[in-house]
């Protein structure tokens, strides 16, 4: 005799409640309770540009994998930001869920924080996303690149895709980092560096070269000789710093105004 | 202290600006709509954020300011925007609604209790 059921929540003790009219089960016999779905093992995580990592993340990043494909159906899991950086300097774990069933599932978004924060004592930024919504921002979002060029994945992914250049989206991202030239000393070194790094990865993205964590630090260490720990700490000499940082701004809208300008022409003549 | 309060809504003005243009710009790639609602650039403090920040160091802080003041912040707002706005439609943007602007700017000045 089986019965499926489903564990309720109690005020003193969780229970499961069965039919009163049924074949064996009776009152006062022991019975073993076990999930209904057999929980695999995580056999192994796919890395992108990452060598090292310690193993207590390892262990941490394969018990969110559990949580989430409990509570989504999914194609893939990944986790990226700064929670892959060395050490634990990080705030919260930025995490990707590929599905299909997107638009349906995001309530769960809320229990699955919940349950992470239950289990491990982090916070979570969590994205649904499909495939396709993925690989269009790839194809034409610079931070996208940068966000997936350094990520943990439960299975592998390979992304082949055509870059398009979209000024009037570029336009709308280089925006965001108007911000650090009008409110300098308002803002923290987070936000500074969040700003600097969205400037860098928009400059990049339309001179062709490489997006990755790495590669756009390197740029800013040498544009502005400063340290990027020193950024993040909120640590500038204002003057210097601002007056680089209007100079590259400058240079990148001007170079999205002409590619707005191109693309009107084009699509006139088309 | 007048001098003080001028500047802060000078800064309030510039980032209310900034946040208005982001809206109309954003209504003009409809095309990239649902890729736009993917919330994943949760590391940006937005201009509107930062706007509210300014508005409750200006005094009155918890009431709709003057119509005098009003009208000035209203009208500083709408000419920068359109400034903004203009710099593209000349270089061929061609999806942008001056017409949105006096709307979003009420709606902005509203969410900040400006008005």
């Amino acid at each position: 005799m089986e019965i499926i059921a489903k564990i309720s929540k109690g005020s003193n003790m969780d229970q499961i409640y069965i039919p009163k009219i049924r074949y064996g089960l009776n009152v006062g016999e022991y019975v073993i309770i076990k999930p209904l779905k057999e929980e695999k093992p995580i056999e192994r995580l796919y890395f992108r540009n990452i060598n090292n990592i310690e193993p207590m993340k390892l262990e941490i990043i394969k018990e969110i994998i559990k949580i989430i494909d409990k509570n989504i159906e999914n194609e893939n899991i990944i986790i990226t930001g700064s929670f892959l950086d060395k050490g634990f300097n990080f705030n919260d774990i930025d995490i990707i869920v590929i599905t299909a069933e997107i638009g349906k599932k995001e309530k769960n978004i809320d229990n699955i924080k919940e349950k992470i924060i239950e289990k491990i004592n982090i916070g979570s930024h969590i994205l649904i996303l499909n495939n396709k919504i993925l690989l269009d921002g790839l194809s034409k979002d610079p931070l996208y690149l940068l966000m997936l060029s350094r990520c943990i994945s439960k299975k592998r992914f390979i992304y082949k895709i055509k870059k398009r250049v979209n000024y009037k989206l570029l336009d709308l991202h280089l925006l965001k980092s108007k911000i650090l030239i009008n409110n300098f000393d308002f803002l923290n070194g987070d936000e500074k560096y969040y700003s600097l790094r969205n400037m860098i990865a928009i400059s990049f993205f339309l001179e062709n070269k490489k997006i990755n964590k790495n590669s756009i630090e390197k740029e800013i260490k040498r544009i502005f000789s400063l340290d990027i720990n020193k950024i993040k700490q909120n640590l500038i000499n204002k003057q210097d710093f601002i007056k680089k940082y209007k100079l590259i701004y400058n240079g990148v809208y001007k170079k999205i105004l002409s590619g707005i300008k191109n693309d009107t022409k084009q699509k006139q003549i088309n | 202290m007048t001098q003080n309060r001028n500047k802060l809504i000078d800064i309030f003005i510039g980032n209310l600006t900034n946040s208005v243009v982001h809206t109309i710009l954003e209504k003009a790639v409809k095309e990239d709509k649902d890729y736009l609602a993917d919330k994943y650039r949760k590391e940006f403090i937005t201009s509107l954020e930062i706007a509210k920040r300014y508005r409750d160091k200006i005094n009155p802080a918890n009431i709709p300011l003057p119509e005098k003041d009003i009208s000035f912040i209203k009208e500083k707002i709408i000419r920068k925007v359109k400034a903004e706005l203009r710099i593209r439609i000349s270089r061929g943007y061609q999806e942008i609604n001056l017409n949105e602007i006096d709307k979003e700017v009420n709606e902005a000045l509203k969410k900040t209790h400006i008005s």
